[in-house]
């Protein structure tokens, strides 16, 4: 294999993985929220609905692509991509199984949350872009939320950091062996919690889907999209859902640790991040949403202060357990 | 042809003094409706509200000129589609005053039964509607939509075997109803709205203590009894903001002074208040039908012979207006009979209309958010509003 | 306008709402105990967990159909005696005139012994379904079924013709609505006894 060919193999079958589990969880979701509302989700595309997502991507392909005639272009063609590629960028820290993954950065999870803050200026780019006062004002929401919600969110994250003490993440998958982190006495329950609600905000899920409040502002930035760049805007953020959940599943639940041989370790990952995955779903279809107000407040007045004194205190533990 | 390069451009001016008009437009999915509600707005704070109504006219009152009394009860349903069988109700209650028919007691009995049953299922198309407008269409709001549309799709059932439609029925008759109840139907109605019962205890449990939902609720469209007696609002509104009133005590009609009951009253004023008192409501009426079906007299549905002809009945010179307690307020219909078999004027009086005459104030001051969380509890249909 | 606060009600913290355009403010927010909102979260939660084990109530049409009521207003549909095997309608006109929306259009045929519809058109896509048309014919012709399928992507297809109308009555099941039975049951006492023990089981439930 040519040497400038051998990095980029690892990438690309990464990069087609996540594209075809990402399609098949939208199938998944919309199975599990029809269960959970007394009916049965796609049915009759393809055996039980099996289709459903390649009809639907098929569909999306084939859509007119329309551009409204006052829409700022450069900056509505390009909001697409800047929205896609942090999204797709955050698997690369991602380890699989031990050795198993793209590129296990030293920095690994520094990486992926500071490249997954970077998807708002996409969103912004979107809302301003479409020259629609509504996707405007979820922009201009969105800005607001998802910084407020990175904070808390980094926090969280920093807890099994500390626990693991590498920010490296198959080092915090190592030292998972003995015990999950979920399951550290208090601080990793606090910590699941805090990580959980963190991402459900940051990632726009119900109840701080507030941006694109189907019922208030129609869809919200996304609004002037059609076809294809709304495919791709889905894409997205339905990777931005499972590339979190993977996060969670390594930093909080032990990652490719489980009974069996250790060919079976991605497979665990996969189930792990997939739980993660239909708790967020559970949660999106048990409540209303919170006005953005509200969603504010919750984070810089609860969660905040919550992350921070968590950190600390973990901190004090770590110090305390490495002396004893 | 708008200018669309001078009106696309947006000053944004940081010092606080920019107001944008944006536009809720009458194809909005929580409009509840057609509406539009052109909202001044200064960031998120809504300033200003002004509302623009008359998409659904479809000409009623002419209609009614046209049609006699013996067709026009089957339209009567259009105005408030959700609630179909108290709109009738007026109209043909207007045309008996007026004609002095009496109306036989087990078709007072029966138009009971059937306006509680409605408005059960009004308040469960209500309770799901609102929860979706709070939570998005895909979003925990639509859990609590679908679970209402199952329960309410429990009723509409009952409805269709003693009529055959679901949605609008033609049930009531000047001097009766058209129907009797089937073999059967009274045993099926006790067991749905057992169901029904428990399961409202459900929705309280998924809704009540929910922070969420009280964080959207609480505090938000509070309208204070100066301004609910002002207005001239009528239904959950009016009792929501501590007012008294309600017409089965106040005027009772149709043997509804047979029925023991209680009427919900609250004094917060906001979208709490009245979504208690809708819930108690579900329970109230829920007890009426039972009373109703316990004590249900024999005898005839109609004090006047079957419909054979379109110019059968003709009710005397006169004039009246009949009040309902529907769903959403006093539903009222006034006639004047000329001595023919068509009125020569009807005017609606329709509860959603006078209800939305609150709206420029007590929105300005919220949030948009809030804006589809009192448009929930309002709950205007829009067909009793442009008639 | 002064606005006392509202009384004895643990929702009335605050004053009213304005009564014109408001003085810019954010809305209070309840601040609720964490062990409340643990509380509220998980039974909520478990509400929506528990209906993931309840059947579906999809009835999967068209594969199976739902049971539809005895009295189910469908398809309109003109029939033929039972006694004669002919043509029910006797072309009165009562069912044209009593139509609301007026979409129905009949000529009379006379002969010697009876009289017959020549043309009876049913414009179905502009019918409310509201039988009267029903309710007043006096021979019991024109009846409602119990099936609504005639789906088209043709609107022409939905002005029902004579010929049509009758085969829709062959094709599918009656309701049991008719006529005679509709005024038997809302005329007084006395004739509603007495239509009752000749007509069918009044409304049953099949």
């Amino acid at each position: 294999m040519p040497a400038w060919l051998s990095p980029l193999v690892a990438p690309f079958i990464v990069l087609n993985v996540v594209i075809g589990l990402v399609t098949y969880v939208t199938l998944l979701e919309r199975k599990f929220a029809a269960r959970m509302q007394s009916r049965i989700g796609p049915y009759r595309v393809g055996p039980h609905g099996l289709l459903q997502p390649i009809a639907d991507a098929l569909k999306l392909m084939m859509k007119e692509d329309i551009v409204p005639r006052t829409a700022d272009r450069r900056v509505y063609n390009l909001a697409p991509i800047v929205f896609l590629v942090p999204c797709m960028l955050i698997f690369a820290t991602i380890p699989f199984a031990p050795g198993l993954g793209v590129a296990d950065l030293n920095i690994g999870i520094l990486f992926f949350l500071a490249v997954s803050s970077m998807e708002i200026v996409g969103l912004f780019m979107a809302g301003w872009g479409s020259n629609n006062k509504y996707a405007l004002l979820s922009a201009m929401r969105a800005v607001n939320q998802i910084i407020s919600y990175d904070l808390p969110f980094i926090f969280a994250a920093l807890v099994p950091v500390l626990l693991a003490g590498s920010l490296k993440l198959s080092e915090i998958a190592a030292a998972q062996q003995g015990l999950w982190f979920i399951f550290y006495p208090v601080i990793g329950q606090l910590a699941f919690i805090a990580f959980v609600v963190s991402t459900l905000a940051a990632e726009n899920r119900v109840p701080f889907d507030i941006l694109e409040a189907e019922s208030e502002l129609v869809a919200g930035f996304r609004v002037e999209y059609s076809g294809m760049k709304f495919a791709l805007i889905q894409l997205g953020e339905y990777a931005h859902v499972i590339g979190s959940s993977f996060l969670g599943a390594v930093l909080f639940l032990g990652a490719w640790a489980g009974p069996g041989p250790e060919w079976l370790g991605p497979l665990w990952m996969l189930l792990k991040a997939m739980f993660l995955f239909l708790l967020i779903t559970w949660v999106r279809w048990s409540f209303v949403r919170i006005r953005v107000d509200q969603i504010l407040t919750l984070s810089w007045k609860v969660l905040l202060p919550f992350t921070l004194l968590l950190l600390v205190s973990t901190a004090f533990v770590v110090v305390w357990r490495a002396g004893v | 042809m708008l200018d669309t390069a001078k009106t696309s451009k947006v000053e944004f001016d940081y010092s606080g003094g920019e107001r944008l008009t944006m536009n809720m437009g009458p194809q909005h999915p929580s409009a509840h409706g057609v509406f539009r509600a052109i909202l001044t707005l200064e960031g998120e704070t809504i300033v200003g509200v002004d509302a623009v109504i008359g998409y659904l006219h479809r000409c009623h009152e002419k209609l009614s000129e046209t049609l006699t009394y013996a067709q026009y009860p089957s339209i009567a349903s259009k105005t408030d589609y959700v609630a179909a069988m108290t709109s009738e109700l007026a109209y043909v209650m207007a045309a008996e005053q007026i004609g002095k028919i009496e109306v036989p007691k087990r078709a007072q009995y029966l138009r009971v039964i059937m306006a509680e049953l409605q408005r059960v299922a009004s308040h469960l198309l209500w309770l799901g509607t609102w929860c979706m407008d709070m939570g998005g269409a895909l979003g925990g709001g639509a859990t609590v939509f679908l679970y209402c549309i199952r329960e309410r799709e429990l009723i509409l059932d009952l409805f269709e075997s003693l009529v055959g439609a679901r949605l609008l029925y033609g049930f009531y008759q000047v001097g009766g109803t058209r129907y009797d109840i089937p073999d059967g139907w009274a045993q099926k109605c006790r067991e749905t709205i057992n169901l029904i019962d428990a399961r409202i205890g459900e929705y309280e449990s998924l809704l009540e203590d929910n922070p969420f939902f009280l964080a959207r609720a609480q505090g938000v469209g509070v309208i204070s009894r100066e301004l609910a007696e002002d207005v001239g609002i009528a239904g959950p509104l009016l009792r929501g903001s501590g007012v008294n009133f309600d017409l089965r005590r106040a005027a009772p009609y149709s043997s509804y002074e047979d029925f023991t009951f209680n009427v919900p009253v609250e004094t917060g004023g906001d979208c709490f208040a009245r979504y208690r008192v809708r819930m108690v409501e579900f329970r109230e009426s829920i007890a009426i039908v039972r009373q109703a079906l316990d004590r249900l007299p024999d005898g005839a549905i109609s004090s006047r012979p079957g419909l054979k002809s379109v110019a059968q009945i003709r009710i005397p010179k006169g004039e009246a207006y009949a009040r309902v307690e529907g769903p959403r307020g006093e539903v009222g219909c006034y006639l004047i009979a000329d001595g023919s078999a068509k009125p020569y004027r009807m005017k609606w009086r329709g509860a959603s209309f006078s209800n939305l005459a609150v709206l420029p104030h007590i929105i300005p001051g919220h949030k948009i958010a809030d804006v589809v969380a009192i448009m929930g509890s309002v709950d205007p249909v829009f067909g009793e509003v442009d008639r | 306008m002064s606005n006392p606060v509202l009384p004895s009600s643990p929702t009335a913290k605050r004053p009213h709402g304005p009564e014109g355009p408001a003085p810019l403010r954010s809305s209070p927010t309840r601040v609720v105990g964490p062990l409340s909102v643990i509380r509220a979260v998980t039974k909520a939660l478990w509400v929506t967990f528990l209906n993931l084990f309840r059947k579906p109530v999809t009835v999967h049409y068209p594969d199976e159909e739902r049971k539809y009521p005895d009295r189910y207003r469908g398809l309109l549909a003109l029939v033929y005696e039972k006694d004669t095997g002919e043509e029910a309608c006797i072309g009165c006109r009562l069912c044209e005139y009593v139509c609301p929306p007026a979409v129905i259009k009949v000529e009379m045929l006379k002969t010697e012994k009876r009289n017959y519809a020549k043309s009876f058109s049913l414009e179905l896509y502009a019918c409310e379904f509201c039988e009267l048309c029903v309710q007043v014919c006096p021979t019991d012709a024109i009846v409602m079924m119990k099936s609504f399928d005639l789906a088209t992507a043709d609107r022409r297809e939905m002005l029902l013709d004579k010929d049509r109308l009758h085969a829709i009555g062959l094709q599918h099941q009656q309701s049991w609505a008719t006529g005679n039975l509709l005024r038997a049951m809302q005329g007084p006492p006395k004739m509603a006894r007495a239509e009752e023990v000749h007509a069918k089981p009044a409304g049953s439930e099949a």
